[in-house]
């Protein structure tokens, strides 16, 4: 409590203000449970702008306390008691160029390693695999192309969550498809934009098995606030696990079952934009998903193994009730492998929050979906528009988004 | 040649032996006569006076001031708990938009303007700027550029892109509103407004000094707004250009951020920070100038080594130009590119630096009065140290990529601007509120006004430190408990503090709303030099004449005014007062000079703007508009060139045989 009151008074007390800088950094270290704090790398890229930070915090901070120090003691000092007026002195050039050498000393030292910094963190030519990233209004898609020491065979394509393997060096290429937005995980790297036309390349690379939260951060219009991402690291194996899960064939669900109606419904509403890998319309053909027809960024997320992921809608939602939820996020690193794997089942689905999405998406996040509001778009939607499912249908989709494990 | 007026001169005028102003209408254009009624409202509308303009900047840009803080205050409204429901996320964009710029373009810079038009040709010992026509034409277009802006709110919503307004989201498809049009024309008629004003403030301050003083002579204010000039000369054209590609991609199908034609986003984000980086100079700078004068004057001191603090300035004007990028660090410049912006940025800390010493060790040795003026341009010190500081912090590239578009970098920047400029304004409205109105406002009332600002703003933006550094991105109309974190730091403490303070500090600007409608109601008079101030400004009447001086003061020093008030005693090196500032004021009075020469008033810089926003209107709503507004223009324009700057007849005179007393006073 003693750093509460700390950090408060120096507020109040402006003299003292620059130690309200040093004690944030000091103290930063000591958050609990902040999953975009800028101060706790889990990795050697988050790790190299920690190091950095360690360097240039504490400097402000000492030359913030001797100068400002040094100026309160003035304010003190030369109060008016009533002396004479000075000699109108114009200064000493000596004292000048003192003051101008010793703060491009201290930059130069700064300097130094921040040039090293920037090429370190520039490196590419180790990269262990690849993920290409495409930001959209208002979610991510990730795309694993096949890589054989990775165990990727044939590319996968997935939403809302990167999972990646521990101790690998991973590339994102990152993209966009309409806006620029700006992929940032804190703990495992700093920010880089997707920018449209353009490939950027950001490296992370986790230490041990986690769930680390970021946010878009570069605004990209209306629902910006709502685009969010998380990232899994997962051991290799589990991580193998995972990439043969998502390479799984598709399996319909059995006939007669309230989820091959629901499987009815997708054919007749969601293939439009959201693509099943597998999936077959009923004549047999395969149903293509053809989201450039309707959406502007001609992007909708794939929905293969969507109960494999823990969010929906951008990351906005969670797919995971909020007792499971918190079963993953709390597990150590030695278990949350397991309890990512085993999805999402009926029991702890989100039922509210993804009922209400289906009932009505645009009045769950704000979106482009209005279509009287769409002639400069050229009627094509940014952002899923409202489906006017009947409460039946919802209860066959749901039923049949279970099945997609 | 048909009036009376006209044919008139000097010699021949009877009025003008009594020592009275004659201002003679002109015959351009038959119909439209230069205004001879320049009494009421007519006073302000037709006037050139530039300390009339400087009077309207600043009242026009204490309004958007206001209008930009109820923004940040909704602003703070909606943060102020998690997913706020004040504003809808449409809302908040417009909003976050618009706060940023008003304050930067409508508050800030006009702001700047006002204690520029006023003080600069004072400050040279000058009877007004090189080109009052103009001089009225700038603030006509910033107020037209500035309610072009705002009729947004009421005419289908206010621009969504963020004051950066990156492309491709500001392009039609992404901002289907109207919003950024009003956005883009609003800009372009404020930077035009800018770009002229400052021509004519760099022409007034090269040619119009007064005798002996030389550029080393001239105060520091009038310097480091010379330097805000140059930088708007070289930087206003930049956006100029952008807003222009801008303007024809969103009205006229151009392509030119168009990914799917070839283009290239980054370009916007180029010239956007290439006028952007200096920009944050211009608005800095005049603050940094303000208390230039403010320190010496109640520290009985000369600015601390004058030449460094001048030379610092100029370079990181210099400097500021070759920084633009480390607004991008993000963006995927590539390690070379973003290694150099890196160390260019820490190299401007170095100049910077410098001024921060200088200003401390001005106060060093010093005899230091506490007045409200003094308290803000202590205030700016303290709190530009901070905002520097944490500046350092992101001029390290890798740092930066944690802390860009984070709330780490609003804290940032409002430590820099409005601990660093707004304070700066504000020392400058208590140090020549007299000078400019005749009356002194209340030190008690700027004690409070001064102490609820300081605490409200730390209030307000140093708990962004920690949110930032925690990660709570920027522009985001909510904020989420899910992203929160738990203990000392979390989100929801820290912005509830931080909201509160945003309404502490709305009340440290009410304390001195207060303060300004107590002293316009207080009949008692400032004293002629209340502060024993240094510069020419104070060596004529509060408020001065129409013609600045009776006679234009010669210069043999740096602090003019301060070395004819006093001497050094040679044998204890104090200084002895020799006169009163007073007592000059009335020496110059009574040496008025005879025949000084002021121009008229004019109708054309007001009609031309009229016809400026009415043409911008019509890039919106069409050709036909777009017609009257430029035939308005052009009209104006023919109006102004056939009107005689300085008319065949002369507008006054004032011969000093009427003796010291004699007040100068338009006639109808």
């Amino acid at each position: 409590m003693d750093i509460v009151i700390n950090v408060k008074s120096s507020s109040h007390r402006i003299r003292n203000s620059i130690a309200t800088i040093f004690g944030i950094v000091v103290l930063a270290g000591c958050a609990r449970n902040a999953p975009q704090d800028t101060w706790q790398p889990k990795g050697d890229n988050a790790q190299i702008i920690n190091n950095l930070q360690w360097i240039v915090f504490p400097m402000a901070g000492v030359v913030g306390v001797l100068v400002l120090g040094f100026y309160a003691y003035t304010i003190y000092k030369y109060n008016d008691r009533g002396q004479p007026i000075p000699s109108q002195s114009h200064g000493k050039p000596v004292v000048e160029v003192i003051l101008t050498i010793i703060p491009a000393l201290i930059l130069t030292v700064v300097g130094v390693f921040t040039f090293r910094g920037i090429f370190e963190l520039a490196e590419t030519e180790d990269t262990e695999m690849i993920i290409n990233v495409t930001g959209q209004q208002w979610w991510w898609e990730y795309d694993y192309p096949a890589q054989d020491d990775q165990g990727i065979t044939q590319p996968i394509i997935s939403s809302g969550q990167l999972v990646i393997p521990v101790g690998t060096k991973v590339l994102l290429r990152e993209t966009s498809r309409d806006v620029i937005h700006s992929y940032w995980i804190p703990a495992l790297n700093g920010k880089k934009d997707a920018v449209p036309g353009r490939i950027n390349l950001l490296r992370l690379q986790a230490d041990k098995p986690g769930l680390f939260a970021g946010q878009c951060t570069e605004f990209c219009g209306l629902s910006h606030a709502n685009m969010r991402m998380e990232a899994i690291a997962l051991s290799k194996e589990d991580f193998a696990k995972w990439v043969s899960n998502q390479q799984k064939a598709y399996t319909a669900p059995a006939d007669g079952t309230l989820a091959k109606e629901g499987e009815g419904v997708f054919l007749n509403q969601c293939i439009r934009c959201h693509q099943v890998n597998g999936l077959k319309k009923v004549d047999g053909t395969p149903a293509i998903a053809a989201p450039d027809e309707n959406v502007y960024s001609g992007a909708a997320p794939n929905l293969s193994h969507l109960m494999s992921r823990n969010t929906f809608a951008g990351a906005k939602f969670d797919l995971l009730n909020k007792k499971c939820r918190k079963d993953v996020w709390g597990a150590s690193p030695e278990t949350i492998g397991v309890k990512y794997l085993s999805g999402v089942s009926e029991s702890c689905l989100n039922a509210t929050d993804l009922r209400a999405w289906l009932r009505n998406a645009p009045a769950m996040k704000p979106m482009y979906a209005d279509p009287a509001k769409l002639e400069k778009s050229g009627g094509k939607y940014r952002g899923m528009p409202n489906l006017g499912l009947t409460e039946t249908d919802i209860d066959k989709l749901v039923a049949y988004l279970l099945t997609l494990k | 040649m048909s009036t009376n007026e006209l044919t008139l001169t000097p010699s021949q005028s009877p009025s003008l032996a009594k020592g009275k102003l004659v201002v003679s209408p002109s015959q351009s254009l038959g119909a439209v006569r230069r205004p001879v009624n320049t009494t009421g409202w007519r006073e302000w509308l037709f006037t050139v006076d530039h300390k009339k303009l400087g009077i309207m900047y600043g009242t026009v840009a204490f309004v958007f001031f206001i209008v930009g803080g109820v923004e940040a205050l909704l602003i703070r409204l909606q943060l102020a708990l998690p997913d706020g429901r004040i504003l809808s996320a449409d809302k908040y964009n417009q909003m976050f938009t618009m706060h940023a710029t008003t304050m930067i373009f409508l508050f800030a810079m006009p702001m700047a303007a006002a204690f520029a038009n006023y003080f600069l040709p004072l400050q040279i010992g000058a009877r007004d700027v090189a080109f009052p026509r103009l001089n009225a034409l700038s603030f006509w277009l910033f107020l037209t550029g500035g309610l072009i802006l705002n009729a947004s709110w009421f005419l289908g919503g206010a621009a969504d892109g963020g004051w950066f307004m990156y492309a491709p989201n500001s392009g039609p498809v992404f901002s289907p509103s109207n919003g950024v049009d009003f956005w883009i024309l609003g800009l372009q008629i404020a930077g035009i407004a800018s770009l002229i004003g400052s021509i004519n403030l760099i022409v007034t301050v090269l040619n119009m000094r007064a005798p002996g003083m030389t550029l080393m002579k001239m105060p520091v204010f009038t310097w480091m707004i010379l330097v805000v000039q140059f930088l708007l000369v070289f930087s206003l054209p930049v956006i100029t250009v952008a807003l222009v590609l801008l303007m024809f991609q969103r009205s006229y199908g151009a392509t030119f951020f168009d990914v799917s034609q070839g283009a290239d986003p980054l370009l916007w984000q180029h010239l956007f920070w290439i006028f952007g980086h200096p920009e944050v100079y211009v608005l800095i700078l005049p603050g940094f100038g303000i208390i230039s004068e403010v320190l010496p004057t109640f520290s009985r001191k000369p600015l601390f080594g004058y030449p460094f603090v001048v030379f610092s300035g100029a370079s990181i004007g210099l400097v500021g130009f070759g920084v633009w990028a480390h607004h991008m660090f993000a963006s995927g410049l590539g390690p070379v590119s973003v290694a150099v912006f890196s160390m260019a940025t820490m190299a401007i800390a170095i100049p910077t630096g410098v001024k921060i010493f200088n200003w401390i060790l001005t106060m060093w040795g010093g005899k230091i009065w506490y007045s409200a003026a003094m308290k803000f341009a202590i205030g700016l010190v303290i709190l530009f140290t901070i905002g520097g500081l944490s500046g350092v912090t992101h001029a390290v590239a890798p740092s930066d990529t944690q802390q860009t578009d984070t709330y780490y970098i609003v804290a940032h920047f409002h430590y820099v601007l409005f601990g660093g400029m707004v304070f700066g304004l504000f020392s400058g409205f208590y140090y020549w509120w007299p000078k400019v109105f005749g009356k002194m406002l209340n030190e008690k009332l700027g004690s409070w006004n001064f102490w609820f600002m300081v605490i409200g703003m730390n209030m307000a933006f140093g708990p962004m430190h920690i949110l930032g550094l925690q990660g709570q991105p920027r522009r985001m109309y909510v904020w989420t408990e899910a992203r929160a974190g738990e203990g000392l730091f979390n989100f929801g403490f820290w912005n509830m503090v931080s909201s509160i303070g945003s309404f502490i500090l709305a009340v440290g600007v009410l304390f001195f709303i207060i303060n300004v409608i107590k002293t316009t109601r207080n009949p008692e008079r400032a004293p002629l030099d209340p502060w024993d101030a240094r510069t020419l400004e104070w060596l004529t009447t509060s408020p001065p004449k129409v013609h600045n001086f009776d006679r234009i003061p010669v210069v043999h020093h740096l602090d003019e005014f301060f070395h004819r008030k006093y001497e050094e005693d040679e044998t204890t090196h104090t200084m002895k007062q020799v006169a009163t500032g007073a007592d000059l004021v009335r020496a110059e009075v009574a040496a008025a000079d005879v025949d000084i020469h002021m121009p008229g008033a004019s109708y054309w810089p007001l009609l031309l703007s009229v016809g400026m926003g009415v043409l911008g209107m019509g890039v919106i709503y069409g050709t036909p508009i777009m017609v009257v507004g430029a035939l308005l223009v052009l009209f104006s324009a023919y109006g102004w060139v056939l009107e005689p700057s300085v008319p065949e007849a002369i507008d006054f005179d004032t011969p000093s045989t009427d003796g010291p007393t004699k007040e100068i006073a338009p006639v109808g």
